[in-house]
């Protein structure tokens, strides 16, 4: 099976590559990119006006399956992810079981397999049932498929349990990724601590909860060897001690999301968790050190912490009321909205190269020989609609706005699985092997 | 098709200048002359109380006699919103079997507004969390008008837990609204400094405060501030904070203290402060009654000629 992806102006850092190209996958695997190649027989994606990038990899979603499908399961997370133009996810640990057994991530990639149409990377948890006690079996986790770890939003709260866990797991492929927030500093928090929250008498959590798990885990991470990444980055501060750990020679990198390039916290007027998430929306002053972060490169990673949730349960008090809202469908847009002016090689950078360079996966460049996994964008106004997503969870603070970016075609493994505002019908692939154990 | 949207009263910003002075000229003649008891007949209030009250939940209940409605009242601890009921399905069960104004205390900052969204009909906050309460801060100023005449220039001191009270919230709004000079005083804990933000002076030295103001209100302590490492000891708080013999010695003789109850004595306060001759609690809760009145009629019935 062949697919030709012609006339696009084809952007690769890793090869950088900007020009215009063609691309030609065989059998799943970039055979050649050239100016006006031709193949018989091949599945022809129009491109030109468009951008032909590898495919985008999200390494911050959550599927919810097992447990929780109400709210996402792994074929409609798939779905969501090609609909927004990421080939690849990696899907965060806090599903019901917890990703802490070999048993239970093997069951997820069977039915990564079976059902989804994206390639689904499960993230193994750091301590069992991501309670902060036991450390899960890492090795056994990555044979079994997972490429990073983390306790996601239950962080580790122990600095010796996380310290002999990154100790532990200092050889087995694949980050720590830290969700940093003190849970004490955060109390029973719905927002930002700040003139908003103390005028609107909800209750904050000051930026302080991030930082001091922030600069604990980086100190960690420079004690132990252990290669990490802190999650969705949201204030000035945590930008800062990131820059600070990598002066002292730590691998540390970081991720933003779109609503933190994008939001700060006065969007609880109406007492609505249209807006909930952790860690919170900030303020200016750290929404503009996030841009400049992207800017100047200490943030490596766009990742969009894809939260599902029914309607009916963000409808609830904003004290009940569930944490995060989708984000697969919205980010190319969102991310070119909060920086309009970022060259494309940082963009792509941002959503193919470092996330898939950090994970050790497959993907992030289109060289001859690599994955046939192209994100095909394109500037292209359109506006929101999050009734209309493939994702179950509805919700959105993007709902209703008009983005100039969006993505055109989805291609995994050579396969066209979305294209035109449509997910296609997909042939069930094996992904491609995992990289050897690798030793940092 | 014309929709009417009903009026609520979430906070006191809900109401304009002239309508807060409209809705007080209306309380004082209530006052002066008890009015017709059929200002509301018929229309059915409930009275939803989520949250223990004994001052406002009575307050209310007189006042809506007053002006005779129907008044059904209910403490449901979480009733049926706890139980997975919406509070959109609640709303329209609650106007379904015709609740026509709702009297809401709800211990979350904002549920009195998302209610008052799915709810066809009026709905009176009588205070959400932290948030508001915006019949205690229009009874707080109709005290103050009463002994003053005036509202531009007062100078309010409002000491104490600022962090947790949505008495001090609403009468910050109100006040600064009407021309008003706010300090608020208390520790860095209960009074954090991004309440400046509000158009109001922060001050942590009580004793310097005292001497400059009209009027003087003290909210409650609650002990539970030491066990959540907000406060030290209560011996503390006094040192810096309470409003003793010694300091009301430095209170003008014209000023007045207001405190929106319930108190502790011997913590925001001494007994000789309730005896003293400025002290205006009683006063107070007496208004309260006549501003609910009158801010029932005002929803339901419209701005009218006093």
């Amino acid at each position: 099976m062949k697919t030709l992806v012609r006339g696009g102006r084809l952007i690769d850092p890793a090869q950088r590559i900007d020009a215009l190209r063609d691309l030609l996958i065989e059998n799943g695997v970039v055979v050649a990119i050239g100016e006006h190649l031709t193949a018989a027989d091949a599945r022809i994606v129009e491109a030109a006006g468009a951008f032909v990038a590898p495919g985008f990899i999200d390494m911050h979603v959550h599927l919810r399956e097992p447990g929780q499908t109400r709210k996402e399961t792994i074929a409609t997370g798939a779905a969501a992810a090609v609909a927004g133009g990421f080939t690849a996810v990696a899907c965060m640990p806090n599903t019901e079981p917890a990703l802490d057994s070999p048993t239970i991530v093997a069951d997820v990639v069977r039915r990564a397999q079976a059902a989804a149409c994206a390639r689904v990377y499960p993230i193994g948890a750091i301590t069992r049932a991501r309670a902060g006690l036991e450390l899960a079996p890492y090795h056994l986790l990555r044979d079994a498929g997972c490429v990073a770890f983390s306790d996601d939003g239950a962080t580790v709260a122990s600095a010796r349990v996380l310290r002999n866990a990154a100790r532990y797991a200092r050889d087995v492929g694949g980050p720590f990724i830290s969700h940093c927030e003190d849970g004490e500093l955060k109390g029973d928090a719905v927002m930002n601590e700040g003139v908003n929250s103390a005028r609107l008498g909800l209750e904050g959590s000051p930026g302080l909860a991030e930082d001091v798990i922030v600069a604990r885990d980086l100190l960690i991470a420079e004690d132990t060897g252990k290669p990490w990444h802190i999650a969705h980055v949201s204030t000035a501060r945590s930008l800062d001690l990131v820059r600070w750990a990598r002066s002292r020679g730590t691998a540390a990198t970081c991720e933003v999301t779109p609503h933190h390039l994008l939001f700060v916290d006065d969007r609880f007027e109406d007492y609505r968790a249209d807006g909930k998430v952790n860690p919170p929306l900030r303020v200016a002053h750290d929404r503009a050190a996030l841009v400049a972060g992207v800017r100047d490169g200490t943030i490596d990673v766009f990742a969009t912490d894809h939260a599902p949730h029914g309607q009916d349960e963000k409808a609830q008090l904003l004290s009940i009321a569930p944490v995060g809202f989708s984000g697969l469908e919205i980010a190319v847009g969102a991310y070119a909205a909060a920086i309009p002016d970022l060259p494309l090689v940082r963009f792509v950078e941002l959503l193919s190269t470092n996330p898939a360079r950090i994970l050790g996966v497959p993907g992030g460049s289109l060289a001859v020989g690599s994955p046939g996994d192209v994100t095909v964008f394109a500037q292209q106004p359109w506006t929101v609609d999050a009734r209309r997503f493939y994702s179950r969870g509805k919700n959105t603070p993007f709902d209703g706005m008009t983005l100039a970016r969006r993505a055109l075609a989805t291609i995994v493994a050579g396969d066209v699985v979305y294209e035109r505002g449509t997910v296609l019908p997909h042939r069930p692939f094996v992904p491609a092997a995992l990289s050897p154990l690798e030793v940092h | 098709m014309r929709t009417v949207v009903p009026r609520s009263l979430l906070d006191i910003d809900d109401l304009s200048r002239d309508e807060i002075f409209h809705l007080l000229d209306r309380a004082e003649s209530f006052k002066a002359t008890a009015p017709p008891r059929d200002l509301l007949a018929g229309i059915p209030v409930l009275n939803l109380f989520f949250e223990a009250s004994t001052r406002t939940a009575t307050s209310f209940t007189l006042a809506e006699q007053r002006v005779g409605a129907d008044v059904i009242s209910f403490a449901p601890g979480t009733s049926s919103l706890g139980k997975g009921e919406t509070i959109s399905d609640t709303a329209i069960t609650l106007r379904g079997i015709g609740v026509r104004v709702i009297v809401v205390r709800h211990p979350e900052s904002g549920f009195p507004r998302r209610l008052a969204e799915a709810f066809d009909g009026h709905v009176i906050n009588a205070g959400d969390g932290p948030r508001a309460h915006p019949t205690q801060a229009l009874l707080d100023l109709m005290t103050l008008r009463n002994e003053f005449g005036r509202f531009d220039g007062l100078r309010v001191a409002i000491v104490g837990d600022i962090l947790h009270s949505r008495v001090a919230r609403s009468n910050i709004v109100g006040m600064t609204q009407l021309g008003i000079d706010v300090t608020l005083v208390g520790p860095p804990t209960l009074l954090p400094d991004a309440f400046a933000a509000q158009g109001v002076r922060i001050e942590r030295d009580f004793g310097a405060v005292l001497p400059l103001v009209d009027a003087v209100m003290m909210l409650r302590i609650q002990r539970e501030r030491i066990t959540s490492s907000l406060l030290p000891s209560l011996d503390d708080y006094t040192r810096n904070y309470q409003l003793d013999r010694r300091r009301l010695d430095t209170l003008r003789a014209d000023a007045v203290i207001l405190h929106p109850g319930p108190y502790n004595r011997g913590v925001e306060l001494t007994d000789d402060v309730l005896d003293d001759p400025r002290s205006r609690y009683v006063a107070q809760v007496g208004n309260g009654v006549f501003v609910r009145m009158a801010v029932l009629d005002l929803l339901v019935n419209g701005a009218r000629a006093a």
